[in-house]
């Protein structure tokens, strides 16, 4: 009975670190949209604010389109979201601390943002509806491109700790962090980060320019969950930079968890912030970027890191 | 994990393998067969990983994800179904393909049946991955770069016949036959 307990607890504090992840992102980021647009921060109706919009999601009827693909809707944010779960169960939490040390877990963390572009793919194809689809192929073209900057800059992490171990990229940052070592690597991770999440200035499978996109057919909690899916997402995305490019748990005087949780609401507030203070991108521009720049940076990350270990 | 839990995970990997590939055949849709794929492979990826090469089985998972994705779009490009949702057979010459997938099944199964099992312990993934870093960089090095830099320079090609800018102008304001005379190209 044992090895079944432990999976239900790890289950339970993965979900419940999502939720709280979340939770926070969606409240900075009312926060944020109202200090940029001016309007006074009032603290109590921003933080209802994402109740309310989960109650109002639970009060309103979903939607169905003409043949859609049944499967495939009710199984994409399932997808994403267990792949953010996926991400989480690798966090170092404290010295040696992890839900789960595979010894390629970087390589895990990577087949979770390489099946995110499958979870939204199939958000977007399943409705048989247009603007959906035509999220669903941005992100093909989006996703296609940050996949390698993105292994570029995480496997410039893994140099140093001479492991695939996330433990290990951690445990490698006790003496100096990764951000310091490997100035690039951040930027990039960052700029991938908000693809991975189709957030802000990368929101272009979901934008607004596509009435919604991959979720125009979406309403009801369908829609609410592939919006915690998403924020689910977001949070694994920086609590793993947070790992791998700040320094994870190390830090003075506070206890490990605790700055676990300050890194990684540092690079959420990062994420909120260019939510409200950067245009969107088009998708040309994105893809010739991830190309023909992001992907000599982070070959260039990687060679200069390699070089510092010789 | 311990053995009960390594059977269960592989009975269940299997099953998924097994029904996935099946329903790849048995769908009536290019992306639905596309993701059927996907899962089967990612399946067949853990046993990988349960049989102790996790690296591989993880990059098994990894490289299919996009792999996929990419020959959906491609097939729903070819087959002129814009969306890949009307309802299309998936086999063709059935007959041949019963008759070439039994034998393919009788020979693979014989060569398992028939074949000597090794029975020394699996490494651990560690080393696993260690050693498969050195054979990659050690005496496979000359076929893996030569492969290596062949894909990369088709990637370049490709990436060349496709790019918007090409020798006739700028694919974006349509571009214009050569003449059928030389010369006359060469007086315009």
């Amino acid at each position: 009975m044992s090895p079944l307990l432990d999976v239900i607890a790890a289950a339970a504090a993965v979900a419940g670190l999502l939720a709280v992840g979340a939770l926070a992102l969606a409240i900075g980021d009312g926060v944020a949209g109202a200090a940029v647009a001016g309007r006074p921060i009032r603290v109590l109706p921003l933080i209802a604010a994402p109740f309310a919009r989960a109650a109002l999601a639970a009060r309103t009827g979903s939607t169905t389109t003409e043949r859609p693909d049944g499967a495939g809707r009710a199984v994409a944010p399932a997808l994403l979201a267990g792949l953010a779960a996926l991400a989480m169960v690798l966090l170092p939490l404290a010295p040696g601390v992890a839900l789960a040390d595979p010894d390629t877990g970087f390589v895990v963390y990577s087949a979770a943002v390489a099946f995110v572009m499958i979870a939204v793919f199939l958000h977007g194809w399943s409705p048989n509806s247009t603007l959906p689809l035509h999220g669903a192929y941005r992100f093909g073209a989006v996703a296609l491109s940050f996949q390698i900057p993105f292994l570029l800059a995480m496997l410039a992490t893994a140099l140093p700790a001479q492991s695939l171990s996330i433990v290990r990229i951690v445990e490698a940052q006790a003496s100096l962090w990764n951000v310091v070592r490997e100035p690039l690597g951040l930027p990039i991770y960052l700029v991938v980060g908000l693809a991975v999440g189709f957030w802000g200035p990368l929101n272009l499978p979901d934008g607004d320019d596509l009435a919604g996109g991959t979720s125009a057919e979406d309403a009801g909690l369908a829609r609410w969950l592939w919006q915690v899916a998403r924020l689910s997402m977001l949070v694994a995305v920086a609590a793993l930079g947070a790992a791998a490019f700040l320094g994870g748990y190390f830090g003075p005087i506070l206890p490990g968890p605790v700055w676990v949780a300050v890194k990684t609401g540092l690079l959420l507030a990062a994420m909120a912030a260019a939510q409200h203070l950067l245009a969107r991108v088009r998708i040309e521009r994105f893809v010739g970027v991830a190309w023909v720049l992001l992907v000599p940076l982070a070959l260039l990350n990687v060679f200069v890191s390699g070089a510092f270990l010789l | 994990m311990t053995g009960a839990l390594i059977d269960l995970s592989f009975a269940a990997f299997s099953l998924v393998a097994i029904v996935a590939g099946v329903r790849v055949f048995r769908t009536d849709s290019m992306v639905r067969a596309a993701f059927y794929l996907l899962a089967s492979f990612a399946a067949a990826g853990g046993i990988i990983v349960l049989l102790g090469a996790e690296f591989l089985g993880m990059v098994l998972i990894l490289m299919m994800a996009g792999e996929m994705l990419v020959m959906a779009i491609v097939m729903v490009m070819y087959m002129m179904n814009p969306a890949g949702l009307n309802p299309m057979v998936m086999v063709h010459q059935p007959r041949t393909a019963v008759v070439a997938g039994v034998v393919a099944f009788l020979a693979i199964a014989g060569v398992g049946l028939s074949g000597e099992v090794p029975s020394r312990p699996a490494p651990n993934p560690a080393a696993a991955t260690a050693d498969l870093g050195r054979e990659l960089l050690g005496n496979s090095m000359l076929v893996f770069q030569t492969a290596g830099v062949t894909l990369l320079a088709t990637m370049v090609g490709a990436i060349a016949v496709a790019a918007p800018r090409g020798r006739y102008g700028d694919a974006a304001e349509g571009s214009e036959e050569p003449g059928l005379q030389p010369d006359e190209e060469a007086s315009a």
